[in-house]
């Protein structure tokens, strides 16, 4: 199929580009869309999970007998009743990781606290909970471990008998250690990062059913409808008796990406042949829930007297939680990214994920790619300061370029606009600010970074897409998609409204059913306009080419001369000439046999990594951006307030751009939260405190508006030259703040969250550290 | 969120909720606004049998009598934000009550409810203790009065008998050469304190200080009113900076605030000193303005 | 346990009188949810700090998960579904439309509930005023400034006023 029949990039387009208001934002105003907690059947039962309240632990005993007798309550389950105990996490495998098994119900052994050990089913919401605290268990403690660094160590308590060292990664090219004794500098720094909560408005929540059919269905909030055939393994059934249709999320951000209520949906559906409603308490999402994985990261840069990076070695400890979920998928996400947006002509990346006794932590916005932005930014401030430079002058200094090498040894292939982010996000701070006071510091800082977008390429991803022109000129787009409240599924009808000139509110979307739309793999890795953009493209393309000779024979004119747009196909610059009715064509495609529905299914680009050499294909492309802050610091409380924020990105090319300015902005608040005050606080594996209240997400007073600047390189490898936006803009804040807070008060803080009480200690300690 | 099953009875009257009280038993509680206690029944962290609801009491009008507002029990947080006699008459009152929670918190959430509640981190019981407020107490065979410091003994603790519910509410009004500071260091706008200051202070014609109240909430069980002869320092001075910072960082040094999850003690005691000059300082510099009231 | 009976209550929902039997426990979300199939009205936290569950009682924003059931008896409520009519957005929801202040949609409800009834006293609030009156609602995904956005441009245009 050739690409003349494409809008050619000097040409306006119709709709990409422009930021209509359509398809499910309308509901979402109105009120009227139905959540996977909206949705009732007759005889619906409501499920709860049982969870362990202590994190190391056999189970001695457990008696459900109370449960059981409690009237109203339909069924308890426990490990004995899953038909195949075991979650099979398809997404890892076959690269040096630990194979150890996650139950669905934990057996003879607690792993971590809030672990589920069994399932109530029962006529009320209020009688389930009740079941559940008549759930009866004899916990023997066995000795755990906490501490990611600590479970390294030899004699730890072991977490899996197999080991505590799920995955190592390691990717390396030259001779750091030679490179490192050969600087002029070597800046050393050290760096930890805190555990921290999805915290979507919308908890887990689901229903589940057994249709006409005798197939087990679950309407439930994930990212991933896939999980239909793991769920179908669960319950020891083939995967066409399984069936999963993923909702419109309140916000999913990674946290929805592995199973959540699923499997014991399932289960208690498949037990009591009744359909189930299951919520998950917020507190018990707070306590159980995955979460972003805490780092540990060693820095030793090397660097030339005029700030050229000549080396840089990287250690990463990730604490994976109790089990490995896509643990080993972020590690090697942070292991290629650990050096960030720069020329490293000798490096070495070693990340480890690590077993402990907390709560799992997996996917979150970012993807390990976003925490090593804490680590390599402020070292590159750090070597600034050494050397007396412009912080500004060492990354320009240093950027990569298109056709530059990154460490894994693949060449960059799209353009790089890392420095025109930096300069516009700067330029958008305008004038530094002045202290409001005394006893108040005023300082600027800024953090670059690149994020991938697209899975890793030797996974050989693919994604899919249903279009059919129907009778009456409307589009019908159905894609495996599912949608976090993005606009992912919008932004497939823009597309295909963009090629096929059919108005908005005539394209048709159906999304995410594992039995009904064609697999477009899960809404994460930021991948989906990079996947079922150009899905969706290729499918409204084909279409196109198919109608396009009926239309041309039906007007007498040349195919070449032939524009689609508003519902109709006619001559190119034509004043009202002629033109045909898509409802027309279809109907003549109808009668010459012309199909008038295609499926168009895009390949990523695929590729090899070789473990032992740390060399290979990773990602199939990145965005570049940068974010810039002013901040004030009472220097007696050590309280922090942002007077100004600038994000920039290069998004390739901006399908809507207001969603784009949405994605920038909330992205940077979620990474402000996780720079100022976010954090999980758990100690001996015991959750400290569950209430939401205490969960420090931000709120509409304390920031100030994000300016968010859009560039368009046009080089992306999305449709229309797009790249993904969904997770780059929450790794920068952090360093962002941290380089900031420096810039004002001249100390650094290398631990998150900042709050007011640790950046009080350092300024108490002095400025040493600060270079 | 699931509620444990309770029994329920509304009253109309004080008397009848104290009665009310004291036919159900110990197991019974009195629902306000609901704001503290249903969080804590959605969580199944209380379970009480009975729940006695006074809404239906109601509330008449806060009143000026001179010295001091009567505020109704059941006053909510945002009428007392937005009443013009408790801006003009006591406006750290009003103050504290716009920091309460958000804007549905204060919509249903009553002063009585709130001091009734005791919790050392709220805003209204650390005012109600710096200003000297009295609460009347209504059981079943009468009513007593007694003072906030009094009654506010230790975390969500009062000195209240079962049977009793929180009738009216006491509030000095500040006279015209007071001024007065509520100054609150929390993690996030509308959250519970970390630490905070009420300040009331008078100076005599010649600027020096004539009187002087400070209480600090978030820092022990209960809101902890600055002794006596840690203020008496202020008495007779001109409150200047350095002499607010002493008095400030004599008053800390006396605290030995827990550690949570969002401060070590250490910190609250550091921050105490900070905002109790700071409060001290903008209280003074309120009453050398305009004065803390109109006439 | 104590006392298993259901008491009646009888209140209005967008103008519309509702009648419910419920338990004394039962919250009012719950009720409007599961019983009057008002799904609008959200379970994000059940501790009153999220914002998901916001409706007005009698014009003011409130907690459903901390209002009992039983206490809304005889009073008046709205939901989101309650600002549209005859199937038109208000002015208001169509101004969130426009600028992109809902991308999950999971705290629009309860922002537009708390924006509208603000409007209602202050037809003209600063910006500063919006933020601190929507402080007890929480969006993960907007970083807030679409929706003060909304609001602040549906204020301008002079029809939030009493309506």
């Amino acid at each position: 199929m050739t690409d003349t029949e494409a809008p050619a990039r000097q040409e306006a387009f119709r709709v990409v580009g422009q930021s209509p208001a359509h398809h499910d934002f309308v509901d979402k105003v109105a009120g009227s869309l139905l959540y996977a907690a909206d949705w009732q059947l007759p005889g619906m039962l409501h499920g709860r999970v049982v969870r362990a309240e202590v994190a190391s632990a056999r189970i001695a005993a457990m008696d459900t007998s109370a449960a059981r007798a409690l009237p109203g309550v339909v069924a308890v389950l426990t490990a004995a009743d899953v038909p195949w105990n075991q979650v099979v996490e398809r997404a890892t495998g076959g690269l040096g990781e630990l194979a150890v098994a996650m139950p669905v119900l934990a057996a003879d052994r607690v792993r971590y606290q809030g672990e589920p050990i069994a399932l109530v089913a029962a006529v009320s919401p209020q009688v389930a909970a009740e079941a559940a605290e008549l759930v009866d268990v004899e916990y023997e403690d066995l000795a755990g471990v906490f501490d990611a660094e600590r479970a390294l160590e030899p004699g730890a308590p072991l977490v899996h008998d197999e080991g505590n060292v799920l995955v190592s990664w390691t990717i390396a090219r030259g001779e750091v250690e030679a490179a490192l004794a050969a600087a002029d500098l070597v800046v050393e720094g050290e760096y930890r990062t805190q555990r921290v909560e999805h915290a979507y408005l919308e908890p887990e929540a689901g229903v589940g059913w057994i249709d006409t059919s005798g197939v087990v269905t679950l309407r439930v909030a994930t990212q991933v409808v896939e999980h239909a055939a793991t769920i179908a393994t669960i319950l020891a059934l083939p995967t066409s008796r399984v069936r999963v249709i993923s909702t419109y999320m309140g916000g999913g951000f990674g946290g929805k990406e592995d199973m959540t209520v699923e499997p014991y949906l399932a289960l208690l559906v498949w037990r009591t042949r009744r359909p189930v409603r299951m919520v998950w308490e917020r507190q018990d999402s707070i306590m159980a829930s995955t979460k972003r994985h805490p780092f540990v990261m060693r820095y030793r840069t090397g660097v030339r007297r005029d700030g050229t990076i000549v080396a840089q070695d990287v250690d990463i400890i990730g604490d994976a939680g109790a089990y490995p979920y896509l643990s080993p998928r972020v590690l090697f996400a942070a292991c290629v990214t650990a050096s960030g947006p720069y020329r490293v002509p000798n490096v070495r990346h070693h990340a480890r994920a690590v077993f402990t006794n907390n709560a799992p932590t997996s996917a979150f916005r970012g993807f390990g790619a976003m925490q090593v932005t804490f680590g390599y930014e402020q070292q590159m401030d750090r070597v600034a300061a050494r050397l007396g430079l412009s912080p500004q002058v060492v990354r320009e200094r240093n950027f990569l370029a298109k056709g530059d090498t990154i460490p894994t040894g693949e060449r960059l292939d799209t353009a790089v606009a890392a420095g025109e982010c930096l300069r516009r996000a700067l330029e958008a701070l305008g004038e530094p600010a002045r202290p409001s006071g005394p006893g108040r510091r005023v300082g600027r800082g800024f953090a670059v970074n690149m994020q991938p977008y697209g899975r890793t390429v030797w996974f050989r991803d693919r994604a899919a897409c249903w279009i059919s022109l129907e009778a009456d000129g409307s589009l019908l787009l159905r894609s495996g998609v599912t949608d976090l409240g993005a606009g992912q599924a919008a932004s497939l009808a823009q597309i295909a409204s963009e090629v096929l000139g059919v108005p908005l509110w005539e394209v048709g979307v159906h999304i995410g059913d594992s039995q009904l739309t064609p697999p477009a793999g899960g809404t994460f890795a930021t991948r989906q306009l990079y996947m079922s953009g150009n899905a969706v493209l290729a499918a409204a393309r084909a279409l196109r080419a198919g109608l396009l000779p009926v239309a041309a024979e039906r007007l007498g004119a040349d195919p070449g001369d032939l524009a689609f747009e508003d519902g109709v196909v006619r001559e190119r610059g034509g004043d009202g000439g002629r033109s045909v009715r898509l409802a027309e064509l279809a109907a003549a495609c109808q009668r010459r046999g012309v199909p008038t529905e295609h499926l168009g299914t895009w390949h990523a680009e695929t590729g090899t990594f070789d473990p032992a050499s740390g060399q290979g294909a990773s990602f199939p492309d990145y965005t570049f951006g940068a974010h810039a802050a002013d901040v004030e610091v009472d220097m007696e409380t050590g309280e922090l307030r942002v007077l100004g924020y600038a994000a920039a990105h290069d998004v390739g090319r901006a399908i809507n751009p207001l969603r784009v300015v949405g994605q920038i902005q909330g992205g940077a608040y979620q990474g402000l939260g996780y720079a100022l005050g976010e954090e999980v606080v758990v100690e001996e594996g015991q959750t400290m405190s569950t209430l939401l209240a205490s969960y420090l997400m931000p709120n509409s007073a304390d920031l100030p508006d994000v300016k968010a600047i859009i560039i368009e390189s046009g080089e992306g490898k999305g449709p229309f030259g797009a790249r993904g936006i969904g997770e780059p803009t929450i790794g920068n804040p952090a360093a962002t703040i941290a380089n900031a807070v420096t810039a004002a008060t001249g100390v650094r803080v290398t631990q998150l969250p900042i709050t007011p009480e640790r950046l009080l200690a350092a300024i108490d300690a002095g400025g040493g550290d600060a270079r | 969120m699931v509620a444990a099953p309770f029994g329920y009875e509304c009253v109309s009257s004080f008397e009848e909720a104290a009665q009310a009280l004291q036919r159900r038993g110990e197991d019974a509680k009195v629902i306000a606004g609901g704001q503290s206690l249903v969080p804590m029944l959605n969580l199944r962290l209380a379970r009480p049998a009975w729940l006695v609801d006074i809404n239906p009491v109601g509330a008449g009008p806060i009143e000026d009598h001179g010295g001091y507002l009567r505020l109704p029990a059941l006053t909510r947080h945002r009428a007392i934000e937005e009443s013009d006699v408790v801006r003009r008459r006591c406006p750290i009152l009003a103050e504290a009550a716009a920091r309460v929670g958000n804007v549905r918190t204060r919509t249903r959430g009553t002063i009585g409810g709130s001091l009734a509640h005791a919790d050392p981190a709220a805003e209204l019981p650390c005012v109600a203790v710096a200003l000297g407020a009295e609460v009347t107490a209504r059981g079943p065979d009468g009513a007593r009065d007694v003072a906030a410091g009094d009654l506010l003994v230790s975390y969500l603790t009062t000195t209240l008998e079962p049977d009793e519910v929180v009738a009216e509410v006491r509030v000095p009004t500040l006279g015209p050469r007071s001024g007065w500071s509520f100054l609150e260091m929390s993690r996030r706008s509308s959250d519970w304190m970390v630490v905070g200051v009420a300040a009331v202070v008078e100076l005599d014609d010649d600027g020096t200080v004539a009187a002087g109240s400070v209480a600090f909430g978030g820092v022990a069980e209960r809101p902890w009113p600055v002794p006596a002869e840690v203020l008496a320092d202020l008495l007779g001075a001109a409150p200047e900076e350095a002499l607010l910072q002493r008095v400030a960082e004599r008053a800390a040094a006396m605290l030995h605030p827990d550690d949570d999850v969002h401060a070590s003690g250490q910190y609250r005691r550091r921050l105490a000193a900070v905002l109790g000059r700071r409060a001290l300082a903008e209280a003074a510099a309120r009453a050398r303005g305009h004065g803390g009231s109109a006439p | 346990m104590s006392s298993p009976t259901r008491l009646p209550v009888t209140f209005t929902v967008n103008g519309e009188q509702r009648e419910a039997w419920v338990f004394p426990h039962d919250s009012l979300l719950d009720v409007l949810r599961d019983v009057l199939g008002h799904h609008e009205v959200r379970y994000g936290c059940g501790e009153g700090v999220c914002g998901t569950c916001t409706v007005l009682l009698d014009g003011e924003p409130v907690s459903a998960c901390l209002l009992l059931a039983v206490q809304a008896d005889g009073h008046s409520l709205l939901t989101v579904r309650g600002l549209s009519s005859g199937g038109e957005l208000h002015p208001l929801q169509a101004s969130f439309l426009r600028n992109g202040a809902a991308q999950c949609g999971f705290c629009t409800p309860g922002m537009l509930l708390t924006a509208w009834a603000l409007l209602q006293r202050d037809p003209r609030p600063s910006r500063e005023r919006i933020r601190r009156e929507l402080v007890g609602n929480l969006c993960r995904c907007t970083g807030y400034t679409k929706i003060l956005d909304a609001v602040e441009e549906h204020a301008a245009e002079g029809i939030g006023g009493h309506d």
